[in-house]
Parts: C-alpha cells; sequence; structure tokens
C-alpha cells in the first residue's frame, strides 16, 4: 500500500527531490537465508553504485565525480570543483553555491541538482566511486566506517534521510531528465534489511 | 513575501518557485545580474546571500533565507568595492557579461580566503564562465584585491 | 598636394551640415550622395553626410558605427576621433548612430577579395582600392573581420580633423584672428591670450562656414591617446553592474518574450498549449514563423509557459545526423570538382610520386559561438514605425529585413544598436531580431523584449562548420620537399549570405583562409578548397575559415617537420616568404625562449603560425603531462598589426583569443543527432575555463600595415597546443576536440 502511494507520488511529482516516506520492518535476525542475502545485497549494490549515489562518495582528493549516461564520458566534476576536507567546500566554493538548499526542489532540465538539505560530499570513509561491490559491502558493515550503525540503523538512517528531502530521496527522484537509481526507496529498505537479516554476507 | 536586497526592504508578489535572478532582473530592475545558462553553470548570475556567493538562477524566492548582495550593492561606480576597483585598474573586461559574477565570486573568496594562491583562486573562480577568456587579468585582479584588503 | 590629389588619396571628403542648435561633421564620398542617416533631424537643403561628430550646446557626441561586442570597438572608434579632435573620449557621449548606408566597411570587403594578405604588389593594391565600390553598392555597414580599425582609421581621425580646424576657423572669424593663431585642448579652441572658447559655443558658427579641407592627419609621434595605456570608457561601468546591454533595457509597459523555434529546415507540426494559456502573468501564445512565442510580464515565466508548450516538429526528409556530415566531407573530397586552389606552387603530383608520401587526415567539429550574452531583441512597432533595440553587427541587413517582413519602408525601421555581451560572429544572425519584429506585431504599439533561454542558443546556433582535410607530403634530404592539402567544408559565405541578403556567386575564399594563403616558400606547395553541401547552416565563427584551417595546415606542417627532423619553429623562419610574418617568428623565438620541441620528460612545447585577415601570428603553447591529465603550463603570442592604438586592449584581444582558441582545441565540439545539436548548454560544451587557463606572454609588432586583432589570435593556438602534446607523448592527434583523446585537468 505504501509502495503504491509511493509510486503514485513518483508519477504525479517526476522532478526534483521531495520528502519520501518509507517504513523500516526489519525482518527476525537470521530469518533470511545467505544465498537470499547475497542476492539482497546485489540489488542494493546497484543502487548504491549508480552514479545518482557514487558520484559524490568520493575518496580523500575530494573531488565529485560526473559519470553516468548524462555525460559523455567519466571524470571529475567540471569546474575544477573541489569540495576541501570539509566536504562542503568550506575552504573552496561551498556545494550549496550552486546546489542551492531548497524547501521544494524541482529541478528543471540540467539544473543543479539541489535537496532539501545541505549539499555535501559523503563522509571519506564512506568511498564507493570505484570501488568494488566486496569493498563496499565491507565499508558498509564496518561500524568503524559506516558512521557506527548496524543493519537495522543503517535502513532507519536511508528513512530518515528521505523524510527529511535528503540526499536518499534525491537520488531516487532527481528530477531534470537524470536517470534516477534503481527501483524505489521502499525497496532499497527492505533489501538493506533483508541483507542485514542475512548476516550481512559480502560477495567474494 | 518580504525580500531584502542591497539593504533595501521589499515586498513581493511572485510565485515561491520564481529564481531570485528574475526576480532581481524583471521585477526589481536589479539588471547587473546577468542571465547566461539558466544552470548554474556560468556564475554571471551570482549574488551574496548572507555573504556568501549563490548562483541566483538556481534559488528559489521562497528559499532566500538571507539578505541578498547584488553587484550594485557592493560598490557603485563612484565608490567601486576594492575587488572593483582591482578589476578597473587591470581593464579585466572585454565583452563584460560576465564580470558582474567574476566579481561577486572573487569578492565572497576573498571575504574568506585572506591572499589567495593560484591554485586557491583556481579551485574557487573555475565555476564562473568567461567567453571572452579575460582569465589572466581575473587572476592579476584577484590577487590585487586581495593585497589592498589585507592592507585595508 | 592638391585637393584633388588628397580626395583620391583619402577616397572621401569630409564635411559638415547644421543641425538645431549645433553642427555635425563626417564624410562622404563620390559624387552621387549617399543616404543621409540624420536626414530627418537636418535642415532642409542640407546634403547628404555620414557624421561622425555632433557638438550643439548640450556637448560633443561622437558616433561610432561599429558594433562593440567586447572587442572595444566603441571606444577605439571614439579615441580616433577625438585624438584629432582635441577632446576627452572619455568626456564624450558615445553613441553607436543610426543606421545608414553612408557606413559602409571597405575594409572587410577587400579582406575577401581573392589577392594573398601580403601581395603588396600594383595589381593587388589596385583590386583593394577599388573594393570600395562593390562595398558601397552593398552598402555593408558590418562589424566583423577584425576591420574596425583600419576602416575607421582615416575616415574617423580625419573628420575629427576637419571639426577641429573648422571650428577654429569658426573661432577665428568671430574675434578677427587668423586661425593660425589658434590652439586647440579639451574641447575648446585657445586664442593667442589664453582665453579659451568652447566648441559648445563655436557650433552654430562652425555650421555656417565651409568645412577647411586641408588638414594633415598627426604623425603618431604626437598622439596623446592613441598608442598609449589609457582607460576604455566602458570599463568602469562593467566592473560595477552599470553597463546597459540589450538585455537589460526595460520600458514603460514593456511585455517579455521567449521563443522555441523548429530545428533548421523543420516546421511545427502540432502544438498543444492549453496548459500554458493559464499559467500566471501569460499574456499570449504567438506562432510565429516555424516556432512558438509566449508573451507574459517577465522572462521567467514566459520561458515556464513555453516549458509547459507541447510541440511536435515536422522534420524535413534529409540526413539530420552527424555522420551524414562527415559522409558529406568525404564525398567533396572524393570529387574532382574544386572551389577553389588558391596555393599552387611547383609540380605537387611529380615532387609527391618520387619518393615516399607522408599522408594524414584531419578532422575538426562544429563550433557553438554561444557569447555569455543569449540573444535577444526589443521590438516596439505601430502601423507607420518599427524600433528595434538590439546588439547587430550587420544593422543595414536588419532594417532591409525588417522591411521585407513587415512591408514598412526602409526609412520607418529604426535600429538602437546595443552594446553586446560578446558575439564570436553570432550577432551577425538575424533569426532573433527577426522573431522579436513577429511577436511585437502581435502586441501593436508595446515594446517587447524577447530574450532566448540556453538551449535555444544551443538548438539554433548556426555554428562553424566541421571540415575534413586531407595532407599529403614528401620530404627529402632534410627538407620539405612537396605539400598537398586538399580542404572540404560548406561555405560559411554562401551560407550566411543566403539568410541574410542573396547567395553571392563565385569561390569562397573563406574555404581556405588561414592554409591556403601562408608564405611559406615550400618549392611544391598546393592547397586545395572543396566545397560540401551544407547538411546544417553554418556560419562564421571567431577567424572565419582560418578556424579550422589554422589546425589543419599547422598540424601537418608539423607532422613533416618532424618527418624531415627539423625544428618547426626554425623550419618555417626558412621558409617564410614574408619578412613581416618572419619577424613576428623571430620575436615569437626570442620570448619564448625556444630552443625545440623537448622540454624534459613528460613535458612537450608547439608551435603554429596563421597569417589571418592581414595579421601575422605565432604562438608557442608548452603542456606537461601530469597525474591529474595534461596541463598547459605556459603559452606564447606574437603578432604584427601594424600600429598598436590601444595597447591595453589589443594585449587582450591577443590574448582572449589565443586562449578562446585552446579552450575549444581542448573541450568543445557541436555534433547533431535528429536535426539538432546534441549539446544543450555549458555543461556540455565547456569551453576555457581559468583552471585551464595558462600564463599568456604577449608580444605586439608594427611593422606590417594597419590590421584589427579581434580574430587573428585564434588560428594558431589549436595546432600549437596539438603540437605540444605531440612533443610531449609523441602521439599525433588529427582530430579536435583533443579531449576525444587527452585527459585534461
Amino acid at each position: 500500500m505504501i509502495r503504491a502511494a509511493l509510486v503514485l507520488l513518483l508519477l504525479v511529482h517526476p522532478a526534483g527531490a521531495e520528502v519520501m516516506s518509507s517504513v523500516v520492518a526489519p525482518p527476525q535476525e537470521g530469518s533470511v537465508i545467505r544465498e537470499d542475502g547475497l542476492a539482497a545485497w546485489d540489488r542494493v549494490h546497484a543502487v548504491v553504485s549508480h552514479p545518482r549515489c557514487a558520484n559524490c562518495h568520493v575518496g580523500a582528493d575530494n573531488v565529485p565525480m560526473w559519470s553516468g549516461p548524462e555525460y559523455p564520458q567519466t571524470g571529475p566534476h567540471g569546474m575544477n570543483i573541489d569540495a576541501g576536507d570539509s566536504r562542503i567546500g568550506a575552504e573552496t566554493l561551498p556545494c550549496t553555491t550552486c546546489h542551492v538548499t531548497s524547501s521544494a526542489p524541482a529541478n528543471g532540465p540540467n539544473d543543479a541538482p539541489a535537496a532539501m538539505i545541505d549539499w555535501q560530499l559523503a563522509p571519506v570513509e564512506m568511498i564507493w566511486f570505484g570501488q568494488s561491490s566486496a569493498q563496499i559491502c565491507a565499508q558498509m558493515s564496518d561500524p568503524a566506517r559506516n558512521g557506527g550503525r548496524d543493519w537495522i540503523q543503517l535502513a532507519e538512517h536511508l528513512r530518515d534521510d528521505a523524510a527529511h528531502g535528503g540526499f536518499v530521496a534525491w537520488g531516487f527522484a532527481p528530477g531534470g531528465g537524470r536517470q534516477p537509481a534503481p527501483g524505489d526507496l521502499q525497496s532499497h529498505i527492505d533489501d538493506v534489511l533483508k541483507w542485514g537479516a542475512a548476516g550481512q554476507p559480502c560477495p567474494g | 513575501m518580504e525580500l531584502t536586497v542591497n539593504r533595501q526592504r521589499h515586498q513581493i508578489d511572485a510565485e515561491a518557485g520564481m529564481p531570485l535572478l528574475w526576480v532581481l532582473r524583471d521585477i526589481l530592475g536589479l539588471t547587473g545580474t546577468k542571465y547566461g545558462c539558466g544552470i548554474a553553470q556560468c556564475g554571471a548570475c551570482t549574488v551574496h546571500i548572507d555573504g556568501v556567493a549563490v548562483r541566483s538562477c538556481q534559488i528559489a524566492l521562497a528559499d532566500v533565507g538571507g539578505e541578498v548582495t547584488t553587484i550594485e550593492g557592493l560598490g557603485t561606480p563612484d565608490a567601486p568595492h576594492p575587488v572593483q576597483q582591482a578589476w578597473i585598474d587591470h581593464q579585466v573586461a572585454q565583452c563584460g557579461y560576465c564580470q558582474s559574477g567574476q566579481i561577486m565570486s572573487a569578492a565572497a573568496m576573498l571575504a574568506l580566503q585572506g591572499e589567495p594562491d593560484d591554485a586557491q583562486i583556481d579551485r574557487i573562480m573555475s565555476a564562473n564562465l568567461c567567453r571572452c577568456a579575460t582569465y589572466p587579468r581575473i587572476r592579476a585582479a584577484i590577487h590585487d584585491a586581495a593585497r589592498r584588503l589585507a592592507t585595508g | 598636394m592638391s585637393r584633388a590629389g588628397r580626395i583620391a588619396r583619402r577616397g572621401f571628403l569630409v564635411g559638415s551640415v547644421a543641425i538645431a542648435g549645433g553642427v555635425a561633421f563626417g564624410a562622404w564620398r563620390y559624387t552621387r550622395p549617399l543616404p543621409d542617416p540624420f536626414a530627418k533631424g537636418l535642415s532642409p537643403g542640407t546634403d547628404a553626410l555620414n557624421p561622425y561628430v555632433l557638438i550643439d550646446a548640450s556637448g560633443i557626441t561622437l558616433i561610432a558605427p561599429r558594433a562593440d561586442k567586447g572587442q572595444g570597438a566603441r571606444w577605439i572608434q571614439a579615441a580616433l576621433i577625438a585624438e584629432e579632435l582635441d577632446i576627452d573620449p572619455a568626456g564624450a557621449r558615445i553613441e553607436p548612430g543610426p543606421v545608414s548606408k553612408t557606413y559602409y566597411n571597405t575594409a572587410l570587403l577587400q579582406e575577401n577579395l581573392p589577392i594573398d594578405p601580403t601581395d603588396t604588389g600594383w595589381l593587388a593594391q589596385t583590386l583593394r582600392a577599388g573594393s570600395d565600390v562593390p562595398a558601397r553598392l552593398l552598402g555593408l555597414q558590418i562589424t566583423g573581420g577584425s576591420s574596425s580599425v583600419p576602416d575607421g582609421f582615416e575616415k574617423l581621425r580625419s573628420a575629427g580633423a576637419v571639426a577641429r580646424e573648422t571650428l577654429k576657423q569658426a573661432a577665428a572669424m568671430r574675434e578677427g584672428l587668423s586661425r593660425a593663431d589658434l590652439r586647440t585642448g579639451d574641447g575648446n579652441v585657445i586664442l593667442p591670450d589664453g582665453q579659451r572658447i568652447p566648441y559648445t559655443e563655436l557650433a552654430a558658427e562652425a555650421a555656417s562656414i565651409v568645412p577647411v579641407q586641408d588638414v594633415v592627419l598627426r604623425a603618431p609621434s604626437q598622439w596623446r591617446i592613441l598608442g598609449k595605456p589609457v582607460q576604455r570608457a566602458d570599463i568602469v561601468a562593467k566592473s560595477t553592474g552599470t553597463q546597459r546591454y540589450g538585455i537589460d533595457l526595460a520600458f514603460d509597459g514593456m511585455l517579455y518574450a521567449s521563443v522555441r523555434a523548429a530545428p533548421a529546415g523543420s516546421s511545427v507540426a502540432k502544438v498543444e498549449a492549453a496548459a500554458a494559456k493559464g499559467m500566471r502573468g501569460v499574456h499570449s501564445i504567438v506562432p510565429i514563423r516555424d516556432g512558438i512565442a509566449v508573451v507574459a510580464d517577465n522572462t521567467w515565466r514566459a520561458m515556464q509557459a513555453l516549458q509547459a508548450i507541447t510541440i511536435d516538429w515536422a522534420f524535413p526528409d534529409l540526413p539530420g545526423d552527424q555522420q551524414a556530415v562527415w559522409d558529406g566531407l568525404t564525398a567533396a573530397l572524393d570529387t574532382a570538382q574544386i572551389d577553389s586552389r588558391p596555393r599552387e606552387i611547383g609540380d605537387v603530383e611529380n615532387a609527391l610520386a618520387a619518393g615516399a608520401v607522408i599522408e594524414a587526415e584531419y578532422r575538426v567539429p562544429f563550433l557553438a559561438h554561444a557569447p555569455l550574452e543569449p540573444m535577444n531583441a526589443t521590438v516596439r512597432i505601430t502601423d507607420s514605425q518599427c524600433e528595434i533595440w538590439t546588439g547587430t553587427q550587420i544593422p543595414d541587413f536588419v532594417v532591409a529585413k525588417v522591411a521585407a517582413l513587415t512591408g514598412l519602408g526602409e526609412d520607418s525601421i529604426q535600429v538602437h544598436n546595443q552594446m553586446i555581451g560578446g558575439s564570436f560572429g553570432r550577432r551577425l544572425e538575424l533569426d532573433f531580431i527577426l522573431q522579436a519584429v513577429q511577436i511585437a506585431q502581435s502586441v501593436p504599439g508595446r515594446p517587447v523584449k524577447m530574450i532566448w533561454s540556453r538551449e535555444e542558443d544551443f538548438a539554433h546556433d548556426q555554428p562553424r562548420p566541421a571540415q575534413i582535410a586531407r595532407g599529403r607530403g614528401r620530404v627529402a634530404n632534410g627538407q620539405i620537399v612537396a605539400l598537398d592539402l586538399a580542404i572540404a567544408t560548406p561555405s560559411v559565405t554562401a551560407s550566411w549570405f543566403g539568410r541574410v541578403w542573396r547567395a553571392l556567386p563565385g569561390p569562397d575564399a573563406t574555404i581556405t583562409a588561414g592554409a591556403g594563403d601562408q608564405p611559406l616558400a615550400i618549392p611544391n606547395y598546393r592547397v586545395t578548397g572543396h566545397r560540401a553541401d551544407e547538411v546544417f547552416p553554418v556560419s562564421s565563427w571567431r577567424s572565419v575559415g582560418a578556424s579550422g584551417n589554422g589546425f589543419l595546415h599547422g598540424c601537418f606542417l608539423d607532422e613533416l617537420f618532424a618527418a624531415a627532423d627539423l625544428d618547426p619553429l626554425q623550419g618555417m623562419i626558412d621558409l617564410c616568404s614574408h619578412d613581416v610574418s618572419r619577424r613576428v617568428l623571430n620575436e615569437l623565438r626570442e620570448i619564448s625562449g625556444w630552443t625545440g620541441r623537448a622540454a624534459g620528460q613528460g613535458r612537450g612545447r608547439g608551435v603554429a603560425f596563421c597569417l589571418s585577415f592581414g595579421v601575422p601570428c605565432a604562438q608557442v603553447v608548452d603542456v606537461a603531462d601530469t597525474a591529474k591529465g595534461m596541463r598547459i603550463t605556459r603559452a606564447f603570442a606574437v603578432a604584427d598589426i601594424g600600429t598598436v592604438l590601444d595597447p591595453v586592449n589589443a594585449q587582450a584581444q591577443l590574448s582572449g583569443g589565443m586562449l578562446f582558441g585552446l579552450g575549444h582545441a581542448m573541450n568543445c565540439e557541436l555534433t547533431y543527432r535528429d536535426h539538432v545539436p546534441e549539446q544543450t548548454n555549458f555543461h556540455e560544451y565547456q569551453a576555457m575555463r581559468l583552471h585551464q587557463a595558462p600564463e599568456i606572454t604577449v608580444r605586439l609588432l608594427e611593422n606590417g600595415p594597419l590590421r584589427g586583432l579581434g580574430e587573428p589570435g585564434v588560428p594558431p593556438a589549436a595546432p600549437a597546443l596539438a603540437n605540444a602534446i605531440f612533443a610531449a607523448t609523441g602521439q599525433r592527434i588529427r582530430e579536435l576536440p583533443l579531449s576525444r583523446k587527452v585527459r585534461f585537468v
């Protein structure tokens, strides 16, 4: 029911990030077999490695990426952008100079992406861009590198970010004709939970 | 909606989603802020909101959470801001269309950065496009302005 | 010198007429008067005149008819007048003046004659001297081809000098003195006792006397303004947001509009506009020729409403993809039919047959002009009059086409030329102005300001054409023995003239410009132009034909130097057959500290030369292959423009031209798919930005004829960069943009 409502919401408002509601309903720990957990991880990986997500989950050079079908070739963000160690451009050019914080982000074609929270890079330890599925899986399973979260808290983080119109919501509804991350928010949360309930198995 | 621009308060009757750029240009008549691309690629529309550089083509009227300063509010022909004076002394402008945005970006940077080196200038100013490619003079003018601001 | 001799030398006369409360000075030529742009404001019976100086009680106005798009034309025209008039140009009004066929551009037409630019022989000079006849017939008030300075150099200074001497004569008659005893300074006639009479007080008296014709123009050593580093008049306004461009105009009761037009050659098939009609601020939805406009109470609302309109285009039954362009260029090269062969020395075929032939194929892409001020025009039209406020390089053609469109007489159409936020050739087109006129016709009496979105600009540029060229060459005994270059491209001149006026017959010199006219004494040397059919309309882009040909020719020449194991700079100096050009190359060697291509591991130096628009320009580019990508580390440019009238601006033009060339060579192309360019805005067309711009050392020489510098800085940049990348990496890149093969920082 909720999922159906969400799909409807996406159809009505195809452009721009927005407040997205979702539920975290964790299965019993251990109730998901490893094989299903790995299958769920593959779907999670398809989301987090998608350019809508990975372009801003970059390493210690603090340079966001331009990649995906919208760009003729993969490369660093144009205009010599460097978000600095602050990861928000405080030392250089604030991300929010172009990626404005908006109460109702509604991207037109080619507008700079915007969300309801201040635009920024993900913390450096959460690097996804250019990483293998196994590497990202290891990072997301490691509380020292995932913001100190267990698998349920990871799902809650996704829910809460989206409820505030943050980057998770934006990734699934980026507007401006951009290709969204595959699937939808609720499926993504459900997959994270399945993967967690299976004991966070990683490929390889 | 209420909007403060160059220390003047205005009541604006417009859609919440109208970009600040068009409020400035078509409603308030402040045409020093330029339309160049509409998608935050050229920087010609740069203004300050509470001192921070913002592309006015991207921010909706309803999201302007602070006081706006435009190129007209930074300085005037009779009393130019030190960055504008450096731009005049170095005769940076060719067609001049991007220079309001260049100057606003440089002024915001210099308010925070002290005396930046070339690499810092490159990181901060490469998001402002100049089709005439006045870049060598932009660099020189920023160094000059930084020295002037540092010595007060 | 006799009066007749003076007239023949100058080719024009300076005269004056009375205007309300003052006097106008200007130039005309030939016996038959040309149309008088101020006729309506002049008293009856006055002769036709092409005014450059207006003086009345309110002050001095200088008329600068060539459009200013950032190259400083308005200022230099005013400075040329003011130098002789003895006024401070910063204190005068500088206005573009009305459209008039009297402001024709002789220099531009000379440039397009089939004469070698270095040829100073009798025949070439005679042809050049005669070129003002067709120019007058065409009545071209055109800004372009780096022609504003050469065209105005004598006309404008003469107008200033005649005005000065006539004002002195008026003062002499009033005071009972001899003109020879009087001096002038800062807008005053100065009497022997030091008393100063402002020009403005003498204007009415000056209008009533015969203008003084026997003036001698001042020698450069006497100049106060020209040749000196002065502050351009528009610099303060352009640094404080107070410069008004066409896009900034506002009038009482003005409406705003924006447009979506069909791709070139297409038309509107179906429009769904219901959703736009009720949107806030929307005044009307106006069908125009091959497009739809929305008129609203501000620009954004017009653009928003346009986005809510669904339009289906009817595409022509013609190829609409990039591949069709490449196929057409290849076919043009394969045909025996040639457009022109401006260079044919020795026996190329025999020379090539004598040994191993070096062959290469080069390609350059379409390039958009994309000046930063989007196309715009403000128009107010009534039953009897049409006023147009816009920035244009071709006001005459505007008037003619608007007359045809509206049925109004040409006298009823006024063009108020505006300061232009960049052009690079885009403002040589009429499309946006004609759209604005059609929109204004739907709201008679009300001014309408039409602004294109940037997306509309990319969708409707008439770009620099794509080209393919085949080079064949042979080297022997450490020398280039033969160079044969065949270039295929559609004709920019035919495409453009067809749009703005009517097609001109004959070969198009721009097809080979920058390649077929280079002063190199290669013993067997041939350059051939093949005209390809135009798949998409094309236009002049800064430096026109030389923009692409400079790359093809400059790179292939470098290949031959490398094959002959010659240093490319020394090789060019040795082959150079033009003294002014050779001095440019020598100066470049000096300032760049050139010792060869090699510059250490992962580094390289490239050099290129191109003579375009009569200006020899040579450039060196240094690159370093770094972990973050290829970086241009330094650049050097030398050009000879004969006389440097505005040194601060001339350096900016040379530096800017070179960076413009480098930026597009690195990053830019326009590619077509389904009849429209795939690139829609600057995120897909990243030209030069600050972090990619090297420091440039520029040097201007003054050995050749007086020339303008808006364009000649562009052509050598791309080949110098590609040659530097070869020096650094061993990789020959024969296709632009270079980013297809190289990652730049």
